[in-house]
């Protein structure tokens, strides 16, 4: 026989089952929706509601190709998925190969980058896009804690944006020569200091293997 | 073996002793370098007579910053703004270092460098990255001689170690005559002039924060930081203990120093802790903070974290 206990625990996780597959159907939906076209009255986020005001940097400037419109306006978009070869980095080392262009560009408007729920952002707000995946560094970022401040400590906050520092097709930094290192004190020569004779426990057992 | 000098050689040292002698005779250095060490009679009279920062009315210390002022223009040839921006309400300095961000660069060092007007042969550096092994974060193991073709090295972290602006300093009780002290926005300053020299301090800092000037600043005319402030990077005589001041001569005016303005990757975090929406209280509450050495009480103002 089997306790009452039991049956009422395999109902529950039958029933959450059940919603947990009602979520995600609606989740499906509303994303194929929010391809199509923005709903008004879908949440949209308006930032952190006790971060401090700050503004960015704008790199607009400094976009070789802006505004990508002057020949995409010109092109037919196309949904399908593929590596591009014209005009653009073929690869796209972000993201294992989740995400590709349109991830983030917007399919109809290639002045703007879009959020997960396909709304158009403009380009000095694609920290918003970066948002998406990068929750918890957006929040850092938001309260100037990750990412680095402008100048000053005091008054306005000048915030550099995600894309001053990482590459969105290549976001990973890569290591490079470190400055001169400092000089020994006049008239002492530089010498290795051995560290104390140490033995990590895993080497330890490697040693005995061998 | 060596028993007789070459002849050049006894010659010089000949030479230095009549000399030294001489000197002696005229009444100090008078007859070998230029009369006042370059100066006017009246400012070498002020520059001995000079009373301690703190003890200075404002008349004085304005006399006193012009005064360093001519200096600076004869002994490197460039006119400098020394300026005694003083202390703000309601601020207190603290930092804070992502050890996760930092690479290794060394990019703050060569930053400060050229803020704070070190000499560029000297090996007074207030900043020094340690590279430690992961894994360990044992201080002697550390290696901050470290210069691979690229960093970070593979199985290493980077730990910069600077002043930790202590609020319970242990360099100032060691000071046998006051010329070190914390300034009300929690930076431990030095008066240039009137330290002697005798290195108590180095001794008392359990950080190595502290560093003696062996040799005359060598700086570059080109080079030299016009912006200068008398408890900071003002230039520095030889033979006096000098340390990281939190750029005092920018930070009292609102900007952010220039270890963290060097810095490419925004592991430095600086700020008032006195102000609960500023970045650095926002690292405090939210991350899993660490000061070094915590266990001696010095009470740094200075945290490292990671994430």
């Amino acid at each position: 026989m089997i306790p009452h206990g039991a049956t009422a625990r395999h109902s529950r996780v039958l029933q959450m089952r059940r919603t947990f597959i009602a979520i995600l159907v609606c989740c499906v939906f509303q994303t194929a929706d929010a391809q199509e076209s923005t709903t008004p009255d879908a949440p949209r986020f308006t930032g952190y509601p006790d971060a401090p005001s700050f503004s960015v940097v704008s790199r607009m400037s400094e976009m070789f190709f802006y505004p990508c419109g002057q020949c995409h306006d010109a092109i037919e978009p196309n949904p399908e998925i593929r590596a591009l070869n014209v005009m653009h980095d073929a690869e796209i080392d972000h993201g294992d190969g989740r995400i590709w262009c349109l991830s983030c560009h917007h399919f109809e408007n290639r002045d703007s980058m879009r959020t997960l729920l396909g709304e158009p952002v403009d380009f000095d707000e694609s920290h918003l896009v970066c948002a998406g995946c990068h929750a918890s560094r957006h929040r850092d970022w938001a309260f100037g804690v990750h990412g680095k401040r402008v100048d000053t400590w005091q008054g306005a906050r000048i915030q550099y944006n995600c894309t001053h520092c990482h590459n969105p097709h290549a976001p990973g930094i890569e290591p490079r020569a470190p400055a001169p290192a400092p000089p020994a004190r006049a008239g002492l020569e530089l010498e290795k200091v051995e560290a104390h004779e140490k033995t990590a426990p895993w080497e330890r057992e490697e040693s005995k293997e061998r | 073996m060596g028993a007789a000098k070459p002849a050049e050689e006894e010659d010089k040292v000949d030479k230095a002793r009549r000399g030294f002698l001489k000197g002696l005779g005229l009444g100090g250095a008078a007859a070998a370098s230029p009369a006042w060490g370059g100066q006017t009679f009246g400012d070498a009279w002020a520059d001995f007579f000079q009373k301690h920062y703190q003890q200075m009315t404002r008349e004085e210390i304005q006399e006193t910053l012009e005064r360093i002022e001519r200096k600076a223009e004869q002994r490197y040839g460039v006119a400098i703004d020394c300026q005694d921006t003083p202390p703000q309400e309601g601020v207190v300095f603290g930092y804070a270092i992502n050890i996760s961000r930092c690479k290794g660069y060394r990019d703050c060092v060569t930053g400060c460098v050229r803020e704070n007007n070190l000499g560029r042969d000297s090996q007074v550096q207030y900043i020094r990255v340690l590279q430690m092994d992961r894994g360990d974060s044992n201080l002697e193991n550390s290696e901050h001689y470290y210069d691979p073709a690229e960093v970070p090295v593979e199985g290493k972290y980077y730990l910069p170690v600077q002043c930790m602006q202590c609020d319970d300093p242990p360099c100032v009780k060691a000071c046998p005559v006051e010329a070190t002290w914390m300034e009300p926005d929690g930076i431990v300053v030095v008066d240039y002039d009137w330290c002697i020299g005798c290195r108590y301090c180095m001794t008392a800092c359990p950080y190595w924060a502290r560093h003696f000037n062996w040799t005359d600043p060598e700086i570059p005319a080109e080079e030299m930081n016009p912006d200068t402030h008398y408890l900071g990077n003002r230039p520095r005589p030889r033979g006096v203990v000098e340390k990281c001041h939190f750029c005092i001569q920018r930070t009292r005016k609102g900007r952010q120093p220039a270890c963290q303005e060097a810095c490419p990757t925004g592991a430095r975090i600086f700020g008032n802790l006195l102000d609960p929406d500023s970045e650095i209280r926002y690292v405090l509450a939210n991350k899993q903070v660490f000061r070094l050495k915590e266990d001696l009480g010095t009470e740094p103002k200075f945290w490292y974290y990671s994430d």
